[in-house]
């Protein structure tokens, strides 16, 4: 074999198996190898079925973190981290450039979309729902700050907004 | 001046140890980080301005070893270089690190470019000389980062540079006898021929093909190391794939065909393995092989083939070695600058999109309320203790729950956390290894270009 040959066999075994590589790593998923892209917290999330008063009250918060995320214009990861503690809501007020009363109002309007998917999914009886919609409507603007101001574990606000959901479901429920 | 074969041995382990630090920090680029308290742009320059400072001073130190003698500017390049490396050991700060070594990438421009006018008189011509240097600096380029990462791991960062110093002052010793001839009889050996223009498409070709590896190097072992969390002598058995198959192409390379075609198929297999790598389907070590199988043979090839027709029929040789030099470390100073910008906007865009997804897998797993209260808090704590870094989630879920139940629940959501974390590390590094690969492809431009390129 002349070494003309010789080069074009080596540079077509060279494309070959470049392609190959890039193909098969392709085919098996290469470009979809990202981390999970967070979801639109204005769509409705499926409820799953309530084993009981516990995960209902979970579901109601994660709902309502939905909402309120929703509201804002974020992410409910990136609000449920900014509820975690005082530093973190501050540093979020600041990059929203809101202030505490509307994060207040958008908390409320996730509540309220909370009764909304709790209705919807058939966890919350149809006749509750209006009386917990106006016990919602009316807690005070210092009473929503505190709920969130308390919420110091769970990923930010989950605490805060699953200890006064909880109360109201137990008031409800139990 | 009898004693070829350790004088061959001597002048190709200096040329190798001087090529080998331009790769041979690699491994331990995230142990200085750590220890000198710096950023990753900031550690980067450790190998930037060695490669910098080589590009900059290799075709001036060839002009020099050409005044003062080739066996004189040896001896003093590699002293420069043993001295050098010693203070990068002893440094205890980032800055006094980065000036010691340019110090010791101008000893071992010195050196190398001096070395190639000794070579001729030690192997018998030319053209092996310059095979045998380009062997040699492949070879250790390629080991490299694989004695870097053991060293690092079993005995210290500082070790790399300490280590030098006797092994270059060791290779010196053969060159002793060549400069004391040249003291003694005033005679400098070199034939003080006109120089040349340079080889510009091979050369222009060498930087791009230069910094294609340098990306495949550095990109792979911070993705080990500091993504996937493999301890230095863990990344440097990886690594070590690629030295490997080095050897493995340098053994296909001389009956594989013209210098052109093995610096066409080593470009295409830099920027297939480097592709392979902008595309890796999961975090496994397993799937780095293949791709680091083609960069190895692809690297041996290219760099030998453009080497050669770089430095053929070109006189002198230690001028037109010094622009190879300046060429391949241009290459991956340029590279690395052009690389770091974009790798650590990634990892900060990855690790955003990480703690995110990783917020979705707690808020929505099976995990009972209370306990996930506790995990959330524990796995804040890790991410803060990590300072940035992909943090080691495992012991946030320690001890499990007993409860069967709870426990399968804890374990899901553990693995659904790691392979969030997983995928940010690795997909941090894909659009810089996509620009390594598309380096390795510009680098066919030149060769495609240049009408004589082969010998």
């Amino acid at each position: 074999m002349n070494t003309s040959l010789r080069g074009q066999l080596l540079i077509g075994v060279a494309l070959a198996a470049s392609l190959l590589l890039v193909g098969v790593y392709l085919a098996a998923g290469g470009s979809s190898y990202t981390p999970a892209k967070t979801q639109d917290p204005c769509k409705e999330r499926q409820w799953r079925d309530p084993g009981g008063l516990q995960e209902l009250a979970e579901q109601f918060s994660l709902s309502a973190l939905d909402g309120a995320a929703c509201e804002l214009g974020v992410s409910r990861e990136r609000l449920a981290r900014a509820l975690a503690t005082p530093e973190a809501r501050e540093r979020f007020l600041e990059r929203q450039r809101i202030d505490d009363e509307e994060l207040v109002r958008a908390v409320r309007a996730g509540l309220l979309r909370a009764v909304d998917d709790a209705e919807r999914a058939g966890a919350l009886n149809p006749v509750l729902a209006d009386p917990l919609r106006s016990t919602l409507r009316r807690i005070p603007p210092e009473q929503a700050i505190e709920l969130i101001q308390n919420a110091e574990d769970l990923l930010d606000s989950l605490q805060g907004l699953f200890g006064p959901a909880q109360g109201l479901l137990e008031q409800f429920f139990g | 001046m009898n004693a070829p074969r350790p004088r061959l041995s001597a002048l190709a382990i200096a040329v190798g140890i001087v090529l080998a630090d331009s790769s041979i920090v690699v491994l331990a680029l995230p142990e200085i980080y750590r220890q000198l308290d710096t950023s990753v742009a900031g550690v980067t320059w450790v190998l930037v301005s060695f490669n910098l400072v080589m590009a900059l001073a290799a075709v001036p130190a060839a002009h020099l070893a050409r005044r003062i003698g080739p066996g004189r500017a040896a001896a003093i390049g590699l002293a420069i270089f043993a001295g050098a490396g010693l203070a990068c050991g002893l440094a205890a700060e980032l800055n006094t690190l980065i000036a010691a070594r340019c110090v010791q990438a101008l000893g071992g421009a010195i050196a190398v470019t001096a070395v190639l006018e000794l070579l001729p008189a030690t192997v018998g011509s030319e053209r092996r000389a310059v095979a045998v240097w380009a062997a040699a600096g492949a070879t250790g380029a390629a080991l490299g980062p694989a004695v870097g990462g053991i060293l690092t791991e079993l005995v210290s960062w500082q070790s790399i540079f300490l280590i030098q110093a006797p092994i270059a002052i060791a290779a010196g010793v053969p060159v002793l006898a060549v400069a004391r001839h040249e003291a003694a009889t005033g005679i400098i050996a070199t034939e003080l021929r006109p120089t040349g223009r340079p080889h510009l498409l091979a050369n222009l070709a060498l930087a791009l093909a230069s910094a294609a590896i340098a990306a495949a190097l550095f990109l792979l072992v911070l993705l080990l190391i500091e993504g996937w969390r493999l301890t230095p002598i863990g990344a440097a058995i990886v690594v070590s794939v690629m030295p490997l198959a080095a050897l493995l192409g340098a053994r296909i390379g001389p009956r594989a065909g013209s210098e052109r075609a093995r610096a066409a198929a080593g470009s295409i297999l830099v920027a297939g393995g480097l592709g392979g790598l902008a595309l890796l389907p999961k975090a496994e070590v397993a799937l780095t092989v293949p791709p680091q199988l083609l960069i190895g043979i692809g690297l041996s090839l290219v760099l030998s083939a453009l080497t050669e027709t770089a430095l053929a029929g070109r006189a002198p040789q230690a001028i037109h070695g010094g622009w190879t030099i300046s060429a391949r470390h241009a290459g991956v100073a340029v590279g690395l600058i052009l690389l770091t910008p974009l790798f650590t906007a990634q990892i900060a865009d990855q690790r955003r999109d990480a703690i995110d997804a990783g917020t979705a897998v707690v808020l929505d797993s099976r995990v009972q309320p209370l306990l996930k209260l506790e995990l959330a808090q524990k796995l804040e704590d890790r991410l803060e203790g990590e300072q940035g870094k992909v943090p080691t989630i495992g012991p946030a879920f320690e001890p499990l729950p007993e409860d069967p139940e709870d426990r399968e629940d804890v374990l899901t959501l553990r693995d659904e956390l790691q392979d969030q974390l997983d995928r940010a590390a690795t997909h941090a590094f894909s659009p810089s290894f996509g620009l390594g690969a598309l380096l390795g492809l510009l680098a066919l431009i030149p060769i495609g270009l240049a009408r004589r390129i082969d010998l």
